[in-house]
């Protein structure tokens, strides 16, 4: 099977951890973009609460702006789950985009397997 | 097409080859006819890998439905430009696929120079950036899978991306469950349904979810015959075949069929003749 991004919100990262049964698969989070440290960032994810990113040297991240991350979920060292980034994708204003619909989307997409994903957890 | 119908319209309906209807034998829910469908379906990668064939060189199906016109949205991981095609290779999160593009010769008198400019096409496509594609699934070889695709075009807007993913979904469970809805029952609409409806198996869970009594094997045009036969105001004998189909704009032949499906599950009944129905209600 090839490879599969589950999109997913904060609360599902534990689902996807490092530390899992199975070598979890990558996942794709969309958040905007609230603090920026060198090789770390943080974004927020709606209603969802913030999550830290572990930059690669060649991410770039605009604060303010709304990303798509494609990444792995790590263990960080002061404890928590956040992402390795593998890529970015800037997507622009934050107001453009209705997050309550990306909900939805998470929803839907780990509720209907034969349409989205194989195994999601 | 109405006076053709009515002459033996039973036995054969449409443009599909020879003496062999595939839909009228193999699958009861009566799937349309081979070239017929020219519905653009919205789909998933996902979907698309998982499309099988019910025989060598038949039209692909997903969810049991003819699919062969699609459209899918995914991230563009790379552009090949040859002589006469240009090849995109895109990935939505559900799986990765390629679409070609052929180049017509027109296209390319105007715009070779523009064709395979750093990883960007003449519409404006680029590496890693999100991309609608409209096209034909065809098979090739017999298993390898290839989309014939007439239109590539950026996607700039993310709630078109979520929507199109919402619209993929509601279209598979339109196929799988019926039509939302249906027959009273508290978890009419879809998604209204619990948790372990949704999750399980389609089909099989679903009628938790899908309303009421409907059984959620039945095809969607059953569906929506028998919601008429419950709401049109009727004598009777009931409702014929062709007053049915002239109300809800379908073929004659797909109403016989989704009739004859409603009278093996009992749930309506023949009177005068057999083509007029009457709601059975208990």
């Amino acid at each position: 099977m090839s490879l599969q991004t589950p999109r997913v919100l904060p609360s599902h990262l534990h689902a996807f951890s490092p530390s899992g049964p199975r070598s979890a698969p990558p996942v794709r989070l969309l958040g905007t973009v609230s603090a920026l440290r060198g090789d770390t960032a943080t974004i927020t994810c709606g209603t969802h609460g913030d999550v830290t990113l572990i930059l690669k040297p060649d991410s770039h991240l605009q604060m303010g702006k709304l990303v798509e991350v494609v990444g792995k979920v790590a263990e960080m060292p002061e404890g928590g789950l956040g992402i390795r980034v593998l890529a970015t994708t800037d997507w622009g204003n934050p107001a453009s985009c209705d997050y309550k619909i990306y909900e939805k989307v998470v929803d839907v997409t780990h509720r209907l397997k034969p349409v989205f994903y194989d195994s999601a957890e | 097409m109405d006076s053709y119908g009515g002459y033996g319209g039973n036995s054969f309906s449409g443009g599909g080859g020879g003496g062999f209807v595939p839909g009228e034998t193999t699958s009861p829910s009566g799937g349309r006819q081979e070239g017929n469908n020219t519905t653009l379906r919205p789909v998933t990668i996902k979907q698309i890998l998982d499309a099988t064939q019910p025989y060598p060189e038949a039209n692909y199906t997903i969810d049991g439905q003819d699919v062969s016109s699609i459209v899918f949205i995914g991230q563009v991981r790379n552009i090949s430009t040859q002589a006469t095609n240009v090849t995109y290779k895109l990935d939505d999160g559900t799986g990765e696929i390629e679409a070609k593009q052929w180049v017509t010769p027109s296209d390319e008198m105007d715009t070779t120079d523009d064709l395979g400019k750093e990883g960007k096409d003449r519409n404006g496509v680029e590496i890693n950036g999100y991309a609608k594609v409209f096209g034909k699934l065809k098979s090739l070889f017999g298993d390898r899978k290839v989309i014939n695709t007439h239109c590539v075009r950026p996607l700039t807007d993310l709630n078109e991306l979520h929507f199109h993913f919402l619209e993929a979904a509601a279209v598979h469970l339109f196929h799988t469950r019926g039509a939302p809805g249906g027959v009273g029952g508290p978890g009419g609409k879809v998604g209204g349904g619990g948790d372990a409806a949704m999750g399980g198996l389609d089909g099989a869970g679903g009628a938790g979810g899908g309303g009421g009594m409907f059984p959620p094997s039945m095809s969607a045009t059953a569906r929506r015959v028998h919601n008429l036969l419950k709401t049109e105001p009727q004598q009777n004998e009931g409702l014929h075949a062709q007053f049915i189909a002239a109300k809800l704009g379908l073929p004659a032949p797909d109403v016989v069929r989704a009739g004859e499906e409603l009278i093996n599950a009992g749930m309506i009944f023949s009177t005068v003749d057999d083509q007029t129905w009457v709601i059975l209600e208990y």
